[in-house]
């Protein structure tokens, strides 16, 4: 394995393990939310949440190189400093999390939708806070499906490529990762490490599949009765 | 303690509105499906929105609409036992059974004792290590009825416990509600629309129809009502006491009623002990009525009714202070005969359910 190849693998491992880490959390309230409350706004929220799973990649990226730009709402001359993102790692797990967070909260949201709310009821008259039911009942019952979502939304950002580009670019060493080294091989005319580089995407790729086909909700239902 | 209710909550089709003052060990809700039954037990649970008026327990105030208070299902201290038993699938028996545990604690309560008695009560000890998925229906009624009275309720809910269950589970169950009703201070509210559910375990109950009693009192009695009892979805099941008397070869005899002087009934050979309290389900449909003493007949019991028919024992139901046996004949013939002859005029369309 050449040095480069190494580098793109952990700089996308770095990425899709950080996007993962920040969209989780939200994405799987969000998927709670649209399964569970009922409230105004939440057509448009729910739409909001598949937006990026419809519009191409290039234009989320650049959506968020405005936001963060110099004179964009989180740039310095609004904030007053430089958050110091764009053309980092971290803005291409941002940009990543952003894309996969569709996926989670979708994915999350039918998981909490196969969890009997007659189950979380019964908790409740045994005494347990809407709070405590949800961390000690709802969770653990969707713990699988939500395991999953984390996994698909995992895969998504490792293969993300469009929006990454855009806001972290494509420098060697730093925000180069597997999609964009392939990208920059096959522009380059190396076949061959276009090719090696592919096979690691696809094994890390088929990893990641296999064990969210082995939690994936449907196969080991929560049972409803 | 005393359980008083007095709500109304908008449903569907009507509205429902109950008022009810239980002080017995266990209260019946009986009515057909669709009466309103299940929802006056989710609105003492603190499971509805939208209900006004009164639930009390005790010097407990759980819902008072016009003082603004409701509590939380979480804050009321019920037990409650839906019918499909709701066990956590990802728990086990053990562990299902101590979900509530730390409400038990919190009352003061020890919940390891509490498992150990519950345990034995209704016979779980066997199955504390396995997977709710590989439970019978009558065993998770069972961990349902114990995860419910491990949480150390004040009042105990049940929503038709033996309801879709064949018989030799129900033969089972039975017995064990009737130690619960024996053994625990804990009140009981029992949603049924099975006569031989109510007629074996409550004290009093309340007939629930569109959502509005429409009669109150005890079982035995109300049952005798064919207002009542016809609005039984199952065929028709006379529960009366009785006791072992003896064994003859193949067969048993009981004696029907409380006391000494009821009617002896021949059954098949019974493995409960001799002396001992029994519950005799007479099912209406083998009954058969005659007008002289029959002979020649597969019948296993003959028993003379009393003289001056069914009418001098309707008339006695009615005269004060005279002490009734639930099992005295005078109860079940006159019902029967009546529910006879709703039969025979009833149109063919309306049919009764088990006639």
């Amino acid at each position: 394995m050449t040095p480069a190849l190494l580098s793109a693998l952990l700089v996308s491992l770095r990425v899709a393990v950080v996007a993962t880490l920040l969209v989780g959390v939200p994405a799987i309230f969000l998927g709670y939310a649209l399964a569970r409350w009922e409230f105004h706004g939440k057509r448009i929220l729910s739409v909001l949440v598949g937006l990026p799973l419809v519009l191409p990649p290039t234009a989320v990226g650049f959506l968020l190189l405005r936001l963060l730009a110099v004179d964009g709402p989180l740039g310095r001359d609004t904030l007053g400093f430089d958050l110091g993102l764009l053309l980092t790692w971290k803005a291409a797990a941002l940009a990543a999390g952003l894309m996969s967070l569709p996926l989670v909260a979708r994915t999350a949201r039918v998981t909490f939708e196969g969890v009997d709310p007659r189950l979380e009821t019964m908790a409740r008259t045994l005494g347990h806070r809407r709070s405590a039911t949800f961390f000690r009942f709802t969770l653990p019952l969707a713990a699988k499906g939500l395991s999953a979502a984390l996994i698909l939304g995992f895969t998504r950002a490792l293969g993300e490529f469009g929006a990454t580009v855009t806001v972290a670019g494509n420098i060697p060493g730093r925000t180069r990762t597997l999609a964009s080294a392939i990208f920059s091989a096959q522009q380059g005319g190396d076949t061959r490490a276009a090719g090696l580089l592919m096979i690691v995407a696809l094994v890390v790729g088929v990893a990641a599949i296999a064990s969210a086909e082995l939690l994936a909700p449907g196969r080991q239902r929560t049972e409803i009765r | 303690m005393r359980l008083e209710v007095d709500i109304r909550l908008p449903l569907d089709r009507f509205d429902l509105e109950v008022e009810l003052k239980a002080e017995g060990p266990v209260t019946g809700i009986f009515g057909p499906s669709g009466s309103g039954k299940s929802s006056l037990l989710e609105t003492v649970a603190g499971l509805r929105r939208g209900a006004t008026g009164t639930v009390r327990l005790g010097d407990r105030v759980w819902l008072d609409s016009a003082a603004g208070v409701c509590l939380r299902p979480e804050a009321r201290d019920v037990g409650f036992v839906p019918q499909d038993s709701l066990l956590f699938p990802h728990l086990d028996v053990r562990r299902n059974l101590l979900a509530g545990a730390g409400r038990a604690r919190r009352n003061g309560g020890s919940p390891e004792a509490l498992l150990g008695q519950v345990c034995e009560l209704l016979e779980l000890g066997p199955l504390l290590a396995r997977d709710v998925s590989s439970l019978s229906g009558g065993e998770r009624r069972r961990v349902a009825l114990g995860r419910a009275l491990c949480s150390g309720p004040r009042l105990l809910l049940l929503d038709e416990p033996l309801a879709s269950l064949d018989l030799p589970l129900r033969r089972r169950l039975l017995p064990l509600l009737r130690r619960l009703r024996s053994e625990l201070t804990t009140p009981m509210l029992l949603v049924s629309h099975d006569p031989i559910e109510v007629q074996a375990l409550c004290d009093e109950m309340i007939v629930l129809r569109d959502g509005v009693a429409v009669a109150r009192g005890e079982p035995h009695r109300l049952l005798a009502d064919p207002r009542v009892f016809a609005l039984a979805e199952e065929a028709f099941e006379n529960v009366l006491p009785a006791r072992h008397l003896r064994r003859e070869a193949s067969t048993s005899v009981l004696r029907l009623g409380e006391a000494d002087g009821g009617v002896e009934l021949i059954t098949l050979a019974s493995s409960v002990e001799i002396g001992a309290e029994v519950l005799v389900g007479l099912p209406s449909s083998e009954i058969v009525l005659a007008t002289e003493r029959p002979v020649g007949l597969s019948a296993r019991n003959v028993a003379d009714q009393r003289r001056g028919g069914g009418d001098d024992a309707r008339r006695a139901r009615h005269r004060p202070g005279q002490r009734r046996l639930p099992g005295d004949q005078g109860d079940v013939v006159p019902a029967l005969r009546r529910r006879l002859k709703r039969v025979r005029q009833a149109p063919p369309a309306t049919g009764c359910p088990g006639g």
